[in-house]
């Protein structure tokens, strides 16, 4: 806490977290008098249930459940809804289709999202290519289909949470989400990842100061349904669920866009060189692999062209 | 974005600076209860021993199972007047604890839900006095350390659905007890 120490009118931390979004939100902040801490932190935390309502596929009055339901009608979304849906089209643009918000029934059938008996019937067919975006925060759904903002979402929630802690005044702060997590302030912080063979361990992955980084991997949500293996993550183009047990990490600017591509790596790691090269971001994908010795079970791979970076020695350790 | 190209992490270190759990301390339940009701005055300890006849309502109200007949509850005293209730709760996860508080108002409404602690464990590993072992005389600068310095965690979505069944479980306990 050397910095701490040379300026002591910021030495006030706080870190509070609610469980929020399905999962644990913990926010950090870094400012000058707790009460203005106290008051940035409400502020962040209402940002992100903001979303969440917004959002949600559970809550029947989301924005989200509203599209599903409105079959080819049309309606009038937030911004902040429009905003994301842009977004998920540009990704979706640019993946070719590895990454598509149209993956809800898939979810469904799977359990990892509710079945909603209110919802206009979906085209199997349907993809993204069938969102229109229209002017005045429209959309239509040129195909009835059900969509799901969970692979994009919660990492928009956690932008909108940081820039809460800015327009409060803070001077640095931490938002997590379950894995999607984003920083600011002047000192990098170390960013660990869970080991995808043994989630309770923790793995140092990179100093990061202004950022997102965000993981996807199935340690804690892969499942058996009916003998086959059910994930949460979904290869979009081929609409089957993923089965690897990697975990996969990209760092990106903004939390949203970390989130979404952990996706598209996750759905196909050559093609998404390109998609995050594009959005100038940056993966890590952490294998167990099997051809090691237990101890030495993790492996470094990556899409993005830096294993050259990773030639270090590896320390002794005593046993 | 900046983040210096420190991808310096080789695999078998990273094996090794592997750490056992991850332990962290939100708020207290004092603290936790002045942020609930910062106006009132007193917060009167009142635990709940639940009857076998309302242990029953319980779980069939919220479809989950009451490991313990007994629940830490405080009620909330504005000027004498009872204005809600604060609840402590412990949830148990795959590989977590996490103890949590929620606060009602007296129709049994939540107002809030607060995690107190947060505590990852490694099931019987962590218990194992022997494996616990080889992570003493870590020194300060080890690549990971045991204390509150990892704080960064980065990791797929742990689901919050155990607290979700406990907040359930809090308001199934309101309507049998705390009416």
């Amino acid at each position: 806490m050397n910095r701490a120490a040379a300026s002591p009118q910021h030495d006030h931390t706080l870190t509070r977290a609610r469980p929020l979004l399905g999962t644990l939100v913990e926010i950090s902040v870094r400012g000058a008098s707790t009460h203005a801490l106290n008051t940035a932190i409400e502020q962040a935390f209402a940002a992100v249930e903001r979303i969440q309502t917004l959002m949600s596929y559970h809550d029947l009055t989301s924005d989200v459940s509203r599209l599903n339901r409105s079959g080819t009608t049309g309606i009038t979304v937030d911004p902040h809804t429009w905003f994301v849906l842009d977004t998920a089209r540009t990704l979706a643009a640019v993946s070719n289709g590895l990454f598509d918000i149209s993956i809800a029934p898939e979810l469904v059938r799977a359990g990892y999202l509710p079945q909603h008996t209110d919802f206009a019937s979906a085209d199997a067919a349907a993809n993204w290519r069938h969102i229109e975006l229209l002017p005045d925060h429209r959309v239509r759904l040129s195909r009835p289909m059900h969509i799901d903002l969970g692979g994009i979402a919660k990492g928009y929630a956690v932008d909108c949470a940081i820039l809460a802690l800015q327009d409060a005044g803070m001077q640095a702060g931490r938002v997590n989400a379950g894995g999607d997590l984003r920083v600011f302030g002047e000192a990098a912080e170390t960013i660990h990842v869970r080991h995808p063979g043994a989630a309770t361990q923790l793995l140092p992955l990179c100093q990061l100061r202004e950022g997102a980084v965000a993981t996807s991997a199935p340690y804690y949500s892969q499942r058996q349904v009916n003998g086959c293996v059910a994930s949460p993550l979904i290869n979009a183009a081929t609409r089957q669920p993923c089965t690897d047990t990697r975990s996969v990490s990209v760092l990106a600017d903004c939390c949203m866009l970390a989130d979404a591509l952990t996706k598209v790596v996750f759905a196909a790691p050559t093609r998404a060189i390109a998609v995050l090269q594009h959005f100038a971001a940056h993966a890590a994908v952490i294998d167990a692999d099997p051809r090691l010795p237990a101890q030495y079970r993790v492996r470094l791979s990556e899409p993005t062209g830096w294993r050259d970076a990773l030639q270090t020695e590896p320390e002794a350790v005593a046993a | 974005m900046q983040h210096p190209p420190v991808w310096l992490i080789a695999p078998a270190i990273v094996a090794f600076a592997a750490a056992p759990a991850y332990a962290v301390q939100y708020l207290n339940i004092e603290q936790a209860q002045k942020q609930f009701f910062p106006q009132a005055d007193s917060f009167a300890s009142s635990p709940l021993e639940l009857t076998a006849e309302q242990k029953a309502f319980v779980e069939k109200v919220a479809g989950v199972r009451m490991r313990y007949a007994k629940q830490p509850v405080w009620k909330v005293l504005d000027n004498g007047k009872p204005v809600g209730w604060v609840v402590q709760d412990e949830v148990f996860g795959k590989h977590e604890f996490i103890t949590y508080a929620v606060a009602l108002d007296t129709a049994g409404t939540v107002l809030g839900v607060e995690i107190l602690d947060y505590r990852e464990t490694h099931g019987r590993e962590i218990r194992n006095a022997n494996w616990r072992a080889q992570f003493n005389g870590k020194k300060h600068g080890a690549p990971l350390r045991l204390d509150n310095d990892i704080q960064n965690i980065s990791g797929a979505t742990l689901s919050c659905k155990h607290i979700s069944e406990g907040v359930r479980r809090i308001l199934a306990l309101h309507e049998a007890a705390l009416k």
